[in-house]
């Protein structure tokens, strides 16, 4: 086994954190990468928090998933289907949608809301260039395994509709994966979303 | 759990702690964040041995004393040998995460005798994470198919000193059967008796190899040779062979008779006097068990076999995966 010190693959600069975090941040040069196998610089977003969005603000990561999602498919006991094909951006049967995983590492209620909400809400923001000294959520998700839990999110969607799922026949196809910081204060109740 | 792996900070020179699995580390002196690589992707990880041969010795005394095994065996039992050894094991971690729907059948059966079935749709998410251990080479005679323990120091120090087996499984099989095994532990939490749909997908979280310490202890009682094997560790008897006492299986043998005959004999006298053929029938069926049990006793108790051996390898994984639904609930770990 080897240890070696994280250095930014663009300014070779060595990179500091209290935290593990598995997406690795320069602070002079502004570059992230990944080290899966290799090193990986990746694009990444960061949103503006709302000027609402007062206390104690955190971003945190998600992986923000380009899908393409049909409904073959479906039968719901004592309920309705219709939230997918609903949101979806296309024919009545399938289309386009933006899959949003919480990429920390969370408890499984959290996991659900802020999959499920982000998704269904589908947030819309303006960028930023820096993180503002505002503290950052450390990556625990990988995009890989963020892309296999694409499945999840959206058949929990469903179930977690009224009625109780009894089938669902669905294709769904991941095509680019993008990790977005998102801003969030820090409340009694948890994280509340700074949008 | 947080170990102490043996290794420096390359920046500043301080001892790092790593939890096994980790490949993301902070120096806790200098705070430069480090990256530890293994050899194709596989941590390797070597617990210290802190067991010398007295403490050993002394445990498995202990153990001799324990159980069904020979009364005699602490004065008769002559030590041949005493080493340790490392094994290699594989520790797997895999995350499973989807959704398990169906419905369960209730039979409802009025006052006149007619029968109703209800079926009760059911919708089961699973997410949970399943850590597994496997041994990673044929362990032969000792025993030891898992490893039961995942606290202590590791340190790579002993390993010149102790002769180590190597691996001779693939990561690759042991990663298959992980997931293999959290599928089936997956369906087993959801408890859905009739499928009607299933999405569930398995995730492989991080693999390593831990070279753990294990000491053997061959011994003779009369003319027959037995063993026993101790945690480098823990200290605590893993596994063993021990001669079994002839008092307890005759004082089985004839309590067993002598309860199953009983049970038999007044199950039949009391059920064909009293015209109730079915208690008769359990009377029989009752005593036969309890014959059966002591037959086994007897066949089987002359030697005492504790661990994983041929023929418990079965119980030992129920046991262990159930000891990873415990550990592992949802996503924190």
């Amino acid at each position: 086994m080897r240890v070696v010190q994280v250095k930014c693959p663009r300014c070779q600069q060595p990179i500091y954190s209290k935290v593990k975090d598995l997406a690795f941040y320069c602070q002079h040069c502004r570059t992230m990468h990944i080290r899966n196998g290799g090193t990986n610089i990746i694009d990444f977003d960061i949103a503006e928090f709302s000027p609402n969005a007062r206390g104690d603000r955190v971003y945190m990561p998600f992986w923000r998933l380009f899908s393409s999602f049909t409904i073959n498919q479906a039968n719901v006991a004592g309920g309705t289907f219709h939230k997918l094909s609903r949101m979806i951006k296309g024919t009545a049967n399938g289309g386009n949608l933006f899959i949003y995983v919480p990429a920390w590492e969370t408890a499984v209620d959290e996991f659900k809301r802020w999959s499920m909400g982000m998704t269904e809400g589908q947030p819309m923001y303006s960028l930023r260039q820096d993180f503002n000294n505002v503290e950052r959520g450390p990556t625990a998700i990988t995009k890989e395994e963020a892309m296999q839990l694409a499945d999840f999110v959206v058949v929990t969607m469903e179930a977690e509709r009224p009625g109780t799922l009894q089938y669902l026949d669905y294709s769904l196809q991941v095509h680019d994966a993008r990790l977005v910081y998102l801003p969030f204060v820090r409340g009694a109740q948890g994280l509340v979303s700074g949008l | 759990m947080a170990i102490s792996v043996g290794l420096n900070c390359p920046a500043c020179g301080g001892a790092i702690q790593v939890a096994e699995g980790d490949n993301v580390l902070n120096c806790g002196y200098c705070g430069s964040l480090l990256w530890a690589e293994g050899d194709a992707g596989v941590m390797t990880v070597a617990y210290r041995n802190v067991q010398g041969r007295d403490s050993v010795l002394r445990a498995t005394e202990q153990w001799w004393r324990k159980g069904w095994k020979a009364r005699d065996l602490r004065e008769k039992g002559k030590l041949l040998e005493c080493y340790p050894i490392y094994l290699p094991f594989w520790s797997t971690t895999t995350r499973v995460a989807g959704w398990i729907c169906g419905y369960e059948e209730r039979r409802h059966t009025d006052r006149e005798g007619n029968v109703r079935t209800e079926r009760i749709p059911m919708e089961e998410m699973v997410l949970n994470d399943y850590r597994y251990t496997s041994i990673a080479c044929d362990p032969g005679d000792l025993g030891i198919r898992y490893l039961r323990n995942v606290g202590g120091e590791a340190s790579f120090a002993d390993f010149e000193s102790i002769p180590t087996f190597e691996s001779t499984t693939s990561k690759d099989e042991m990663i298959a059967t992980s997931k293999q095994r959290a599928l089936e532990e997956a369906r087993g939490d959801a408890n859905v008796p009739h499928i009607t749909f299933e999405r569930v997908i398995a995730i492989p979280k991080g693999i390593s190899r831990i070279y753990y310490p294990v000491w053997v202890v061959r011994y003779s009682y009369g003319e027959r040779m037995y063993m026993a094997t101790v945690d480098g560790v823990t200290g605590n008897v893993l596994s063993g062979r021990a001669p079994g006492d002839p008092l307890y299986q005759s004082l089985a043998v004839t309590a067993g008779t002598s309860i199953g005959g009983l049970i038999a004999a007044g199950g039949l006298a009391f059920g064909l006097g009293a015209g109730e053929g079915l208690l008769a029938l359990i009377g029989l069926v009752v005593g036969g068990a309890v014959l059966a049990l002591t037959y086994r006793f007897f066949r089987h108790g002359s030697e005492i076999v504790e661990g994983d051996f041929e023929g418990k390898a079965a119980d030992m994984r129920g046991k262990l995966m159930k000891e990873a639904r415990r550990t592992f609930r949802g996503f924190h770990t």
